[in-house]
């Protein structure tokens, strides 16, 4: 079983090419003038910038965080370029037309088309290589109902009382070390604003690339919807193999008004390192979103790549009666390491929250679930359910689970379960003696413990998001 | 540095008995360790700096104390203020049970070696007990012995006193004992009590801890063991609660095939605080362990529980299950709960449940709609919510000593 494992954990990262593009790249360093120039190349006004150097200077007080059960060399942050364009990018192109042919042919590689025919129909997608947003698809469309979707940098310039208004609002320049760190050099990401009423008419989608080595990725994502909408949007994301480890700390900001709704998917796909742990991507990364009266959010996760993942997205319930949902798969193997989880932060009276978790642990690597469930004092009637479910393949894997459960109100009902089992001989037994091979066994055995999850990403990603399990998990019993 | 460790510290350095070489390395540690705060992350939710600003003295002289439990035939072990109190103790004991005091313990190479063994290295008070704890005893009970009378450790705090005990037991191959801590005291004073025991290949061990403190005394201790191969222990706690309690429950399954059972009962009021944490380590393959914590939390009360299920690598064929419900009764009361599973071997089964509510409407309202009070159903939904667990106690002196003393907390504890 072991030897089948580690041919299973051998396989090829399938996006881990290199575009050979060339690139306008900041030398390596971080210090007030990096921020500056930062800046700069966006255009932006004079409040962007103070914003900016008012996190930086937060950011240059604050320790590193160490109370995650993940263990990393620690990052040099003057070792890093903050920033990084393909050359091509200097003049914004008008249309695809203008886009560097290099650059599209990395996501056809990347199964992304982005020439609006052939995509599907009904997914608008922003694009984003390394530090610029490539090209934002059917924005004038949106437009047409009101839908603002594009990189933040223009929202920054054309939308600016919505980001003044809302950016930081949920995640404020101080919440964390590496969320400060993105408020002072972030570079793109993207700007999506749903008008009262209305329902988004297509999925947004960004795709995020790193490819220029030796940078890190600070992207920036803000969501309004504004009461009684509706959006669902979903995140990609790949980076080339490589023996060194690169930084991702992005932010991203949910603003869900009255009666509004925001789904939130993301299948997260950076390379993950090799079987000893060399290279793949540090992805720190902040994502809350704040809930008002009868509003609901709902994230749902598929983790399987990142060298280190440290990512707990959250929901403040603010507003009464409104609803957080947290359904999450986290996938590691080789000598990956996750700590994930969320936060439900219950204020509101009768809010609801779910947190589904599976968590898979597979060859060396460790798999944590870190939660928090808080019910304030004004959380009359709240109810939390949850269920964090870890299943582990091989002897040399770690599954924890450390849940933070908080109650200061009796109307309040906090459910926590959580269970820590491998794949049952019972189980195989059954499917085998049905005339299903181990590795057909094995998986759908791992697609049903992973259903309640998969079930709630849009259908696209849910096909994908099985077939990386299916390939993650090849022969992985015998 | 706060004055009151710098005292500690001071005092520690003038000791000077059998157990300096141990007590040299916790005063090293000690120096080395921060005042717990809000983000140490064992103290999250226990704020201590209440200790730095009170004051206390270590008292010499004995009062007397009453705090008979009917029908229960121990061998008692009276300590006052940190005193052993000789004449209140039992002077026989059956064969095969060797008890001695912890200042007269020269020639116990074993209690000398397993002193400061079991417990967390870094856990702040147990490291002041570490340098601090002059007095307690040491329990040695022979290999295929069963010791058939409980031996009580009756342990009471006077007003302002401050005392630091502790207890040190080996359990011999193939025996059998039953170890009652009891803790009383409910006046202003500070007590650090801390237990060790080992439980050797196939002993048992039955295991009552009663901390029955209330509103000002500050309490901090713990009980550790260390269980051999198919030892087996079972260990029960009833807390109320005080200004502040802290108690640490370690149980590492050192040897393989060991099983443990932790039953905890906890009770709050008025503004008492409890914390509780345990941590259950399976070294080995083969253990089972099981753990159900319940808690009623009133008034200005906060619950804290940290409850911990460790599985070493390669510790294979574990089956541990850890099991915390609570119920809050008022607007102002607070619970605090932290179940944790670390798991590095895969063919384990391992869960753990929480939940937190209040007693149930429709319960009391069958209850009320056949004409019993709203107090006295509130009464007998909360001792039914914990009785179970003190049904399960094999000691039934204890047991019957309990349910009129739970049912009178039930009955004063208000009612929202």
């Amino acid at each position: 079983m072991t030897e089948q494992l580690d041919e299973a954990l051998a396989r090829e990262y399938e996006a881990g090419f290199v575009s050979d593009i060339e690139s306008r790249t900041f030398e390596p360093g971080l210090d007030e003038n990096i921020v500056r120039r930062i800046s700069a190349m966006k255009d932006e006004p004079q409040w962007m910038l103070d914003w900016r150097l008012k996190a930086f200077a937060l950011w240059k007080e604050m320790p590193e965080p160490d109370w995650a059960h993940i263990q990393y060399d620690k990052m040099d942050f003057q070792s890093i370029s903050y920033y990084s364009a393909p050359k091509s990018m200097d003049e914004r192109p008008k249309s695809l037309d203008e886009v560097d042919p290099e650059l599209l042919r990395t996501y056809e590689k990347l199964g992304i088309p982005l020439i609006e025919q052939q995509q599907l129909a009904g997914i608008a997608v922003d694009v984003v290589f390394d530090s610029v947003s490539v090209v934002t698809t059917f924005r004038e469309k949106l437009l047409e109902q009101g839908v603002i979707f594009c990189p933040i940098s223009d929202a920054i310039k054309e939308h600016p009382e919505l980001v003044k208004k809302y950016l930081g609002s949920v995640v404020s320049q101080k919440d964390n070390f590496f969320a400060a760190l993105n408020c002072a050099v972030f570079t793109d990401g993207s700007f999506v604003y749903i008008p009262k009423g209305t329902r988004c008419p297509m999925e947004l989608s960004t795709y995020f690339r790193i490819n220029e080595l030796n940078t890190g990725q600070f992207e920036r994502t803000l969501i309004i919807a504004d009461e009684g909408s509706h959006v669902s949007y979903l995140e990609g994301c790949t980076a080339p193999q490589r023996d060194e480890n690169q930084l991702h700390a992005a932010v991203v900001e949910l603003v869900c008004l009255d009666d509004a709704e925001i789904k939130y998917s993301t299948v997260q796909n950076w390379y993950p390192g090799d079987e000893n742990g060399k290279g793949g991507i540090y992805n720190f990364v902040t994502k809350r979103g704040i809930c008002h009266t009868n509003a609901k959010i709902s994230w749902t996760q598929v983790e399987t790549g990142s060298a280190v993942t440290w990512k707990y997205p959250s929901c403040i319930l603010k507003g009464d009666n409104s609803i957080g949902e947290f359904y999450s798969v986290a996938l590691t193997r080789g000598a990956q390491q996750a700590d994930t989880g969320t936060k439900m932060i219950h204020l509101g009276k009768g809010t609801r929250s779910t947190i589904i978790s599976k968590g898979i642990s597979a060859g060396k690597s460790n798999n944590t679930y870190r939660g928090l469930v808080h019910m304030g004092k004004g959380a009359k009637g709240a109810r939390n359910f949850t269920q964090c479910d870890s299943l582990l393949i091989g002897d040399q894997c770690g599954a924890h689970t450390f849940p933070y459960v908080e109650s200061r109100n009796p109307t309040a009902i906090v459910e926590h379960e959580a269970t820590t089992s491998k794949v049952s001989d019972d189980q195989m037994f059954l499917c085998r003696q049905r005339g299903l091979d181990p590795e057909k066994a094995v998986s759908m055995i791992v697609n049903g413990f992973c259903k309640e999850v998969f079930k709630e990403l849009p259908m696209e990603f849910a096909v994908e998001a099985g077939k990386l399990l299916e390939i993650s998990l090849e022969g992985s019993v015998g | 540095m706060s004055s009151w460790l710098a005292d500690t510290i001071t005092q520690a350095q003038t000791i000077d008995d059998w157990l300096s070489p141990k007590r040299a390395q916790s005063l090293a540690l000690l120096e080395a360790t921060n005042w717990p705060n809000r983000k140490t992350e064992a103290w999250r939710y226990t704020p201590v700096n209440k200790i730095e600003r009170a004051t206390f003295k270590q008292t010499s002289t004995l009062q007397d104390i009453a705090t008979h439990i009917p029908n229960l035939d121990a061998i008692d072990l009276v300590f006052v203020d940190g005193i052993f109190d000789a004449a209140a103790s039992s002077k026989t004991f059956p064969a095969g049970l060797t008890i001695n005091q912890l200042a007269d313990g020269k020639d116990h190479d074993w209690a000398l070696e397993s002193f400061k063994n079991t417990k967390p290295d870094r856990h702040f008070f147990g490291l002041i007990n570490d340098t601090l704890a002059t007095q307690g005893c040491i329990i040695d009970v022979a290999n295929d012995t069963a010791i058939e009378q409980p031996i009580r450790i009756l342990q009471s705090f006077q007003q302002g006193s401050q005392s630091h005990t502790r207890i040190l037991m080996r359990l011999g191959k193939r025996s059998s004992a039953c170890v009652i801590e009891q803790l009383q005291g409910d006046s202003l004073s500070l007590n650090t009590s801390f237990a060790e025991y080992q439980i050797a290949d196939q002993a048992k061990l039955e295991h009552y801890r009663l901390a029955l403190q209330c509103s000002e005394a500050i309490s901090i201790g713990g009980s550790h063991f260390s269980l051999g191969e198919k030892a087996d222990l079972d260990s029960n706690l009833v807390g109320f609660g005080s200004q502040l309690s802290r108690v640490d429950i370690d149980i590492i399954h050192a040897g393989e095939s060991a099983h443990s059972q932790l039953n905890v009962i906890y009770l709050l009021d008025g503004k008492e605080l409890f914390d509780l944490h345990s941590a259950i380590e399976h070294t080995k393959p083969h253990g089972t362990s099981e753990q159900n914590v319940r808690c009623i939390v009133a008034d200005h009360a906060n619950a804290i529980f940290n409850g911990r299920i460790h599985i070493h690598r390669n510790a294979q064929k574990i089956l541990a299950e850890m099991n915390n419900r609570n119920l809050l009764m008022s607007d102002d009361a607070q619970i605090n709960t932290k179940p944790e599973l670390e798991i590095y071997a895969d063919d384990v089964r391992c869960a753990h449940g929480a939940t937190i509510a209040e007693i149930d409407e429709k319960a009391m309202y069958y209850l009320q709609s056949r004409g019993i009070s709203r107090s006295e159903a509130q009464v007998m939904l909360s001792f039914g919510f914990i009785n179970e667990l003190v049904d399960m106690m094999n000691n039934q002196a204890i047991a019957q000593w309990l349910r009129p003393i739970l049912r009178q907390r039930f009955a004063d504890m208000e009612i929202r």
